[in-house]
């Protein structure tokens, strides 16, 4: 068994023998748990992600644990690299560079604006993908699932996310991306968005597909 | 318990439309069955309010063809719920300022699958 812990975080010592026990039932090479199971006393799921071409149902004798397969071609994503990071592993986990593109991130942040928007408070799982991809754009560090989880419960409510997207968004693509792709792709999203402004959500996207090509144009 | 035909019958009823939206799920009638009456009358809630346009849907800007609309023209509402330990996905389609075309209802394997043809991350 592997234990991943690049930031020395404190891993309850009884999850380490529960982990292996669970993993050890899995007949899969590559599989891991990550989340708050291993750091906290209390918690809602034990997430155990399985690296597998399987399309068999994976189970386990354990109510809270929630498997996910992912394919090996996953292995490139931000979402892999994040949850790989922390963890427990029943072997040595393969490794692939990370490709992750400014078109990934605005679909992430076109997807999360109406699901913040509809979720309101409830918005801790759903703005998991927003956080990391944002987090990354602006700082190139990969945030493990402790680290997101602590990000996230650093905002009161859905409001001060929606600030953050609105503040950090247009710097980080100005910064990041040519201002030759970032005029072409971003006009074409904000014709997409422009019929569509009695929606919350579109509103708000269409403003920020402007905020971002007004700040090229001053970049 | 749900009956299915019922749970469709009232989804129909609240679009009020001479198109008939399509039901679609692998194991969509299991699932309804698995429904308390309280989850049921949250999801005609829910679908009251996409009609009503107090939900927000998620267009994906591509010119990818999705039967026979552009990815770009479909709205999608997604409305997630658990039973016991499972999670489900409910994901509604509209053309943009017409009909309602689809409602999908399936588990997390399912949801993947309709994802990746409406472009969804």
């Amino acid at each position: 068994m592997i234990i991943y812990n690049p930031k020395n975080e404190t891993i309850l010592k009884e999850r380490i023998i529960e982990a292996e026990d669970i993993l050890n039932q899995i007949p899969a090479k590559y599989c891991f748990i990550t989340g708050s199971f291993l750091y906290k006393e209390n918690y809602n799921d034990i997430d155990v992600f399985v690296i597998s071409r399987t399309k068999r149902k994976l189970e386990v004798e354990h109510k809270k644990v929630k498997i996910t397969v992912i394919d090996f071609n996953d292995l490139y994503s931000l979402f892999y690299h994040s949850i790989s990071k922390s963890c427990i592993s029943k072997n040595i986990l393969p490794t692939r560079p990370l490709k992750v593109t400014i078109s990934d991130y605005w679909q992430v942040i076109n997807e999360a604006v109406p699901t913040l928007l509809n979720q309101k408070d409830k918005y801790h799982k759903d703005v998991r993908s927003l956080i990391l991809y944002t987090e990354y754009f602006k700082t190139g560090a990969v945030l493990d699932t402790f680290q997101l989880t602590q990000n996230i419960n650093s905002f009161k409510n859905y409001t001060e996310i929606i600030n953050y997207v609105k503040t950090e968004v247009p710097k980080i693509i100005n910064q990041q991306a040519k201002a030759s792709y970032v005029k072409r792709f971003f006009y074409t999203q904000a014709g997409y968005y422009r019929e569509l402004l009695g929606y919350k959500a579109q509103n708000l996207l269409y403003q920020l597909t402007h905020d971002i090509a007004r700040s090229i144009n001053h970049g | 318990m749900v009956n299915p035909k019922e749970f469709k019958h009232e989804i129909e009823s609240l679009l009020s439309q001479g198109y008939k939206v399509e039901f679609l799920g692998k194991n969509f009638d299991q699932i309804v069955t698995l429904l308390t009456e309280t989850k049921a009358e949250k999801m005609y809630k829910w679908v009251s309010e996409v009609v009503e346009r107090k939900i927000e849907p998620i267009i994906v800007g591509s010119k990818k063809q999705y039967k026979d609309w552009a990815v770009s023209e479909l709205l999608t509402f997604r409305y997630p719920f658990s039973i016991e330990n499972t999670e489900y996905r409910i994901l509604f389609v509209k053309v943009k300022n017409s009909i309602y075309i689809e409602f999908h209802l399936g588990d997390h394997k399912y949801y993947d699958k309709v994802r990746k043809n409406l472009e969804l991350t």
